[in-house]
């Protein structure tokens, strides 16, 4: 059974080797540059947390100058954009290719009445191949990302101290960065793997099996960063609005709002809301009455480090509004966090792809037809 | 002798329409079964049932003495071929021979690698373009080699020409000889099985008609012509199967277990393929209080 | 070796088919005492057909003392048919001839004449069974 498992994995596994082995190759080639440039920025040879402005020389190093004709960004930034795009669709990629094929083709073919009449059980034959084609999946995923901070370590650590900007500005918390780095991978990959085998097994045709894995990989996707924070109790702390390195921004009534960027005491932590409070801890929703004067005409939300437009200022609005009392509830997890949320995440696609692996089982086994 | 396939009321039923009702068999060992009956008659949801790919939903069925499918020792006992010779059309002959090798405990690695010599197939070669006759002799090889006690082959010959019909019972023939293995095979044509078959099965409209040795079927059935009668004053103790009657002459098909005696009757024998067919006719006639419809097995 | 053929057409059971075809060798003197009749597997294989149909003419053939089995090797001529002495051929073609002569001067054309000796040798043969 392992060498009929190889034997029709042969295809997919070469492609996978190669996809790989150009990953690294175009990788390991850009090394150099990017190398160089941490080095010429100075903040190669900056140690300790105090090289923050260093880290963002580094970045704004990799982000201007030197575009392809007529393309502002880099090469740096597409390379980084792009492995990390890489990286996030491979268990989508698995889950089409590898997952949605591997019972469907043969209930379309009919060779499942030539390979489940052999002396080996259903269970049997979909065991082995769940488990050496798992594995594969788990092993690929994760190398692209292995080889993805390898090259990018020094983008890492310039963001982590802070130095982040423009498509570099994500920690790795992040949207993007956090289910493509460290452990995910492999709760992705398997994950979408698994879903792709019960959709095969579900529909019984390749072709809508591999549409329906996309569909559902792809509300996974924009479901998971709501459900990433609860994943591991959350720390609350109440600071003025100056050390949460907070600015006002408003909605559309204006509604007051803050975007805290720091957390006191808590370097590297992931803010993951902030709410104004009044000196007793109450929420405040409303700009203060004599801060009114303050808001500029047309509501801009602020992000990132200062004002950018004329009139009464964001630092205008800010300390107006610190005033009167009202201080900034950011709700976060601290940098030491980031591990447990990356098991815990983890586990749970882990435990996600064994359920459907379970149910796989257990249906292959009716006998319906 | 032990019996191969023993089903007692056995039926499979799809949402309202049963496919298989009312099969009861016993089916003696050493011998080449033929399933003969229409399409849609059963004879695929009979053997599915055989092979395990289906549960029933009434009645039981044992193969071999066992529950079909019932795990790896019983999968090895019985060799399946699947109408139309399903094969994997990325893989080539020798890989469909080391599938066979490493997913049968009792795989006889010369036994196939001389049928396949002898068949002329170039092992290289991808199953995808081999042709109909050549998938049919890769498939039975396939089935074959694994040396079960039975083998069950679902309308091994009906896409395939005539030359490659006859080589296929050919080699089949060949390995009865040289295996001891019973074999059950359908066919919706009477002339494919003739020759190999020597107990047969008659199925329509989901039930067994008849059922038993060719022998002692053909020593039991008589064609009987005689001057017209009526349908009420027909000779007692006789089974009619068919009548048919002109204005001045009725011919019968009887089954009987003791000779025909009454002297105004001319008996002659009948063929196989003339009682198939008067069994088919018996089960299309309209039977009071008969609600099973035909089903056509899906594809 | 004889080889066999099959007609299916004919109405003949096929192993009562496969005794004719072993008795007319024996008569036209292709098969002689000792000869090696094809073995099972190899007419099965060679006319489609069942192994136990092939079986079954041997042993008829067993039965009638023409031929015996040798487990492991084979089946093999032991008998011959004695065709009647020649001698004996040629006053019995004379009164065929003679009574072929009245027949055709009673109006009898040939299907009749036909008809005629098949239905008197089977009648014949019975009387020669019972």
């Amino acid at each position: 059974m392992i060498w009929l498992t190889w034997r029709q994995f042969r295809a997919q596994a070469i492609t996978a080797a190669a996809a790989l082995a150009a990953f690294a190759i175009v990788l390991a080639a850009a090394e150099p540059s990017l190398s160089g440039v941490y080095h010429s920025s100075g903040f190669a040879s900056c140690h300790g947390a105090a090289c923050t402005g260093l880290a963002s020389t580094f970045i704004n190093d990799l982000s201007s100058g030197g575009g392809i004709a007529g393309v502002p960004e880099t090469p740096y930034m597409i390379l980084y954009f792009l492995s990390v795009v890489v990286i996030l669709i491979a268990p989508a990629i698995i889950g089409i290719f590898w997952g949605a094929p591997l019972i469907a083709r043969e209930l379309e073919a009919g060779t499942f009445r030539l390979t489940w009449n052999q002396s080996i059980t259903r269970t049997r034959w979909l065991a082995v191949k769940l488990a050496l084609i798992g594995v594969a999946a788990m092993a690929v995923t994760e190398s692209f990302s292995l080889i993805q901070a390898w090259w990018a370590a020094p983008i890492g650590k310039a963001v982590g101290l802070g130095g982040g900007a423009s498509i570099f500005s994500e920690t790795r918390f992040g949207v993007f960065v956090f289910p493509t780095h460290g452990i995910t991978p492999l709760g992705y990959a398997v994950c979408g793997f698994a879903l792709g085998v019960t959709a095969g097994l579900l529909v019984r045709r390749a072709v809508p099996a591999m549409a329906i894995t996309l569909a559902i990989f792809a509300a996974a996707q924009f479901i998971t960063p709501l459900v990433r924070p609860n994943l591991f109790p959350t720390s609350q702390t109440v600071t003025t609005i100056a050390a949460a390195g907070a600015n006002v921004s408003l909605n559309a009534n204006p509604r007051l709002a803050f975007t805290a960027t720091t957390v006191p005491g808590h370097p590297g932590a992931w803010i993951i809301s902030s709410e104004g409070v009044n000196a007793t801890g109450q929420p405040v929703s409303s700009v203060p009455a004599a801060c009114e004067p303050l808001v500029p005409q047309t509501n801009v939300t602020h992000i990132g480090r200062g004002p950018t437009t004329s009139a009464p200022g964001p630092n205008a609005l800010n300390n107006c509004v610190a005033s009167h009392g009202i201080r900034v509830a950011e709700s976060y997890q601290p940098a030491s966090h980031y591990w447990p949320l990356q098991l815990s995440e983890t586990g749970m696609y882990l435990a996600l792809a064994l359920a459907l692996a379970g149910f796989c089982f257990w249906r292959l086994n009716r006998r319906r037809s | 002798m032990t019996a191969v396939i023993e089903t007692e009321g056995l039926g499979k039923r799809y949402r309202k329409l049963w496919a298989l009702a009312g099969c009861t068999l016993s089916i003696p060992a050493g011998h080449v079964v033929g399933l003969v009956g229409p399409n849609g008659a059963g004879k695929s949801t009979l053997l599915n049932l055989a092979t395990g790919m289906l549960a029933p939903t009434t009645g039981t069925i044992e193969v071999l003495g066992n529950r079909p499918a019932a795990g790896p020792a019983q999968l090895a006992r019985v060799g399946y071929l699947a109408q139309d010779a399903p094969l994997y059309a990325g893989l080539s002959v020798a890989d469909h021979l080391r599938l066979g090798a490493h997913l049968n405990p009792g795989w006889d690695a010369e036994l196939a690698r001389r049928r396949i010599e002898r068949l002329g197939l170039d092992p290289k070669q991808k199953a995808g373009t081999l042709s109909g006759g050549q998938r049919a002799q890769l498939a039975l090889t396939l089935a074959v080699a694994k040396r079960p006690e039975l083998l069950i082959l679902d309308e091994p010959v009906a896409s395939l020409d005539p030359l490659a019909r006859r080589e296929f019972l050919q080699d089949l023939m060949e390995a009865v000889a040289e295996q001891e293995v019973s074999v059950v095979l359908s066919s919706h044509l009477i002339s494919d099985l003739e020759r190999a078959c020597d107990y047969v099965i008659v199925l329509v409209d989901s039930r067994v008609r008849v059922a038993g040795p060719v022998d002692e079927l053909l020593a039991t059935h008589h064609l009987l012509s005689g001057p017209r009668r009526d349908p009420g004053s027909l000779p007692g103790g006789l089974q009619v199967i068919s009548a048919s009657h002109t204005d001045v002459q009725t011919t019968l098909l009887v089954r009987t277990s003791g000779p025909v005696f009454d002297p105004a009757w001319a008996v002659s024998e009948v063929g196989l393929e003339d009682l198939v067919l008067a069994y088919m006719k018996q089960a299309a006639r309209p039977v009071p209080g008969n609600n099973h419809r035909r089903l056509e097995v899906q594809k | 070796m004889i080889e066999f053929h099959l007609d299916s057409r004919s109405g003949v059971a096929p192993y009562r088919q496969l005794i004719h075809q072993v008795r007319h060798a024996l008569r036209l003197g292709l098969l002689h005492e000792g000869d090696q009749l094809p073995k099972v597997k190899d007419v099965a294989a060679g006319l489609a057909i069942n192994p136990n149909t092939v079986l079954k003419a041997y042993r008829e053939l067993e039965y009638e003392g023409l031929a015996a089995a040798r487990p492991g090797i084979g089946t093999f001529v032991t008998g011959t048919l004695d065709g009647g002495s020649l001698a004996a051929h040629g006053p019995l073609r004379r009164e065929l001839q003679r009574w072929l002569v009245k027949a055709r001067r009673a109006g009898l054309d040939d299907e009749s004449i036909e008809a005629l000796f098949a239905s008197t040798f089977r009648s014949a043969s019975e009387e020669d069974i019972a």
